[in-house]
């Protein structure tokens, strides 16, 4: 349905209502194609009033959708007329109706209104994110960085996640500030990232640079680099933190790990108890392991036909330097099949041990166990992200620990032809946010991206005070 | 002015737009054509506007006006709303914005509102109970129509004044009623035992357990009216858990005139073990035929959220024989979940046990799941295929002998 160009006398409308093939809905699909086509508020206000004129009264959802056209258009004057005439009619407004004033309000002079919004809505809802987000803008676009940080504050201690966005704008909004307590704020963001491990994109790094570089006295410089393989920064010539687990972190993340992932709410859903147990004495009689392999997940690296030979090439590339692997394998590997020849097995249970669960089983506990018990610097080989194993876990900083566990001790596949497997994993530094009080870096991706990858980011943005 | 009338004129009759001529020469009553919003007309648009600009902020008007007379009847101050009475106002709101939630909600139903955990389980939680509503109010104006609809046949008919003549015995249905239950007793004594596991309570919702129940009240029904009735048992059954309570409320007064076995004792403990199978889809073992000594057991459990491999762990723990049905050997699956839902179950069993015969049970499998049936196992027709396929690309005959004698060696010696 196209709306008209020009405000309608109410004779016309009705003309187009019954030429419409559901009068009944004839406002909504109006409203909504008005606000798809950004027709002139004229338009919108002709067809408010013929409806007026007509039942006496407007219905709710007619005037949030008129509201989402005004805030489109930036009217502020009718925004404020809308929220007066809703409040008085309607008690209390619901979310969707608080989300556009709030959005209005704050992109205009009468954004100190939005504040107010935002107390009444406090006492029915939780405020959602859009509404604090708006407000926060609103009050840094005024420089009022203070009551934006208080907002900020409110937020996270409500639960609410900020977007990079609003972030940002902290950022944005504070370039040339010369303030000992708006510093401090700033760099709690950037802990904030630290803690939670988001990595900025490059407009927001871009904004983090040029707010160090811009703060008057600082003396800061800001430089993009690549770091090392041993973990040291060209620029600046520091060590970045290593990616090794504290003895107290690792006994922790171990203890969680056995106690939630392995044994979780029943062991017969993923193994059973005996094979476990079996499993257990196993490992126990042969520890310390230097590397455990995920059998199936590597022998199928390359094509179906070619199974055996994949995992038989994967453990003659990692027993190199007497590394000592354990191989976790399922019993159909033992009967002599085209896939599995009873002589290749043979020649790598040679240089690896072994261990056959069951067919149905799952495998990935057995070899979270084996390298949690092995020690710190055993590393686990499968292309598995292991994601539903993190999930298992119950707090976000043991999530974290695992990630970074993980991140450390998974090795993966460095090429496919020839396959070649590398004894040391990917980052021997910690790949987050760090500082020394007058260094900074920050690893940064090229772009944004909405769900969280497993993607480690390979740019740094390395900040010096000289 | 005058010559910009005239061109305007001129455009106007040229063209073949109906309203073209008369908006010339008439001004103010005929309404705006949208097909004439041309710039050149400035002395009509002028004499236009200050009667339109009036009507813009009349809504507005009429609005205000309508909220004073509501304003002087409340006088009362604004109380402080309880969280249940803030819940319901939201809940009013957003109905009126055109989301889907229901229009009458009750106390019990707004409190499982508020307990849910997040915004989208809100959200869902809502448009079930919404989408409920709806079916409800459309079921009523059906039954509504229908029954105008044979009133009015009524009348019609009676006008006429036939006496129907019918030579068959009136049968009422309590009689086959008495004939399914004396069957029922009858299997009791006689019958092959069937076991529902009842001890899935934990893993469930609310929502699961009451769909649960149900289907195993069609599963029972069925069973009743067979030829040769399962013996029922449910065992682990508690009482007063969550399915002894949603039992009450489907069968009311029939859930004491049920004739079939409840006890709280596990399977293990009043059949033998070695005659146990425990049927389920996650099991490695298929099964072949069926068996009429064993005892089979099912487990009562409905998994909208996903549950794999947990009736298993039941079985692993209590060290029985399990079978899954063999769905992947005789039907060409399309998409469609493995697990099948109790009372499908039912009715494969029961023909199962009357004729041996597959192909007659596995039409109880839903049609949208398979696209079609297969007599023979699925790697027997891929071999046969394999050898059509070499035929035609004509390869030597030697090939060919060789393929069919490694395809089927029983029938095929290699001379």
């Amino acid at each position: 349905v196209q709306p008209p160009e020009k405000p309608l006398q109410a004779e016309e409308w009705n003309k187009l209502r019954e030429d419409f093939q559901s009068p009944g809905i004839f406002e909504e699909v109006m409203l909504n194609s008005m606000i798809r086509c950004n027709s002139p508020i004229d338009v919108a206000k002709s067809l408010l009033t013929h409806l007026a004129k007509r039942d006496g009264d407007i219905a709710y959802n007619v005037l949030v959708k008129y509201l989402t056209l005004c805030v489109q258009q930036r009217q502020v004057s009718e925004i404020c007329d809308v929220y007066d005439i809703m409040k008085a009619r309607f008690k209390i407004l619901e979310s969707g109706a608080y989300n556009l004033l709030i959005k209005g309000l704050s992109n205009s002079d009468q954004w100190r209104m939005a504040l107010t919004l935002l107390e009444e809505v406090k006492k029915i809802m939780i405020p959602s994110r859009t509404c604090y987000e708006s407000c926060i803008k609103a009050a840094s676009r005024h420089q009022e960085m203070k009551l934006a940080f208080e907002l900020y504050d409110e937020m996270l201690a409500k639960d609410v996640i900020p977007t990079l966005d609003v972030l940002q704008s902290f950022f944005d909004f504070s370039r040339g500030m010369k303030d000992a307590e708006l510093q401090k704020e700033l760099f709690d963001i950037l802990l904030y990232l630290r803690e939670n491990q988001i990595y900025p994109h490059k407009t927001f790094m871009r904004s983090i640079k040029l707010w160090f570089e811009s703060i008057p006295g600082g003396n800061w410089r800001g430089h993009l680099t690549n770091i090392k393989d041993s973990g040291q920064c060209p620029v600046c010539n520091h060590q970045l933190e290593d990616s090794n687990l504290t003895e107290e972190e690792y006994s922790n993340l171990s203890e969680r790990i056995i106690r939630d992932v392995i044994h979780g709410t029943d062991t017969f859903r993923k193994t059973s108890p005996q094979e476990f147990e079996a499993f257990q004495t196993f490992v126990e009689n042969r520890l310390p392991f230097d590397i455990v392999i995920d059998g199936l997940n590597v022998s199928h690296i390359k094509s179906r036909r070619m199974q055996c030979e994949n995992l038989f090439d994967a453990v003659n590339c990692l027993a190199k330097e007497n590394a000592r692997l354990l191989v976790l394998g399922r019993k159909h590997m033992l009967m002599n099949s085209s896939h599995w020849k009873r002589e290749i097995m043979k020649e790598m249970q040679n240089k690896a041990e072994f261990f056959f669960a069951e067919n149905i089983s799952e495998d990935d506990t057995f070899l979270l166990y084996a390298t949690l018990r092995s020690g710190k610097h055993c590393k686990f080989v499968t292309r598995d992200f292991l994601r539903d194993h993190k999930a298992c876990l119950p707090d976000s900083l043991t999530r974290h620990l695992f990630r970074k566990w993980q991140r450390g001790h998974q090795i993966s596949k460095k090429n496919v032809f020839p396959l070649f497997f590398s004894q040391q994993p990917a980052f021997r530094y910690d790949c987050v946010v760090q500082t020394t009080g007058d260094t900074w870096h920050i690893p940064y991706k090229d772009v944004f991206e909405e769900k969280y990858s497993y993607q480690v980011p390979r740019k740094w943005l390395c900040i010096q005070q000289k | 002015m005058q010559s910009a009338n005239m061109l305007l004129r001129k455009i106007v009759r040229s063209s073949t737009l109906p309203f073209a001529a008369r908006y010339g020469m008439k001004k103010d009553l005929f309404p705006l054509s949208r097909t004439l919003s041309l710039s050149l007309c400035l002395k009509q648009d002028r004499s236009c506007e200050p009667s339109e600009k009036l009507d813009l902020d009349e809504w507005k008007k009429v609005m205000k006006s309508g909220l004073q007379e509501e304003v002087s009847e409340t006088v009362s101050e604004p109380k402080e709303l309880s969280s249940l009475a803030a819940a319901r106002e939201t809940l009013e709101m957003w109905r009126l914005a055109g989301r889907a939630v229901p229009e009458n909600i009750s106390e019990e139903q707004l409190k499982t509102f508020m307990e849910c955990p997040s915004k989208s389980a809100k959200k869902k939680y809502l448009k079930y109970l919404h989408l409920k509503e709806l079916h409800k109010k459309n079921d009523r104006r059906k039954m509504e129509e229908k029954r105008e609809r044979r009133l009015e046949a009524q009348d019609q008919t009676s006008k006429t004044e036939e006496t129907k003549k019918n030579s068959l015995v009136c049968m009422w249905s309590s009689t086959m009623d008495k004939a399914y239950n004396w069957r029922a007793a009858q299997s009791m004594i006689f019958g092959q035992p069937l076991v529902f596991d009842m001890s899935y309570e934990k893993e469930m919702s609310l929502r699961e357990v009451t769909n649960t129940v149900r289907q195993i009240v069609l599963s029972e029904s069925c069973n009743r009216r067979s030829v040769d009735p399962f013996h029922i048992h449910f065992c682990n059954f508690k009482d007063d858990s969550l399915y002894h309570r949603e039992f009450i409320k489907q069968y009311r007064e029939a859930w004491d005139k049920l004739l079939i076995t409840v006890t709280d004792q596990c399977y293990t403990e009043i059949f033998p073990k070695d005659k146990l199978i425990y049927l389920t889809a996650d099991s490695p073992k298929v099964m072949k035929t069926f068996d009429h000594d064993k005892i089979y057991i099912v487990g009562s459990m409905v998994d909208k959220s996903i549950k794999t491999g947990v009736s298993l762990a039941r079985a692993k723990r209590l060290g029985l024989e399990t079978a899954a049905l063999p769905l992947e050997k005789y039907l060409l699956w399309s998409t469609g979940a493995k697990n099948l839902t109790l009372d499908q179950m039912m009715h494969i069993l029961l023909t199962l046990k009357d004729t041996a015969d597959w192909k007659k049970a596995l039409e109880f499998v839903p049609k949208r799941k398979y696209c079609g049936f297969v007599n023979r196992p699925v790697t027997e027709l891929k071999k046969t295929l394999h050898l059509m396929n070499t035929l035609k690309l004509g390869k030597g005959r030697e090939e060919v002998q060789k393929q069919f004698a490694k395809s089927y060696p029983k029938k095929y010696k290699l001379k």
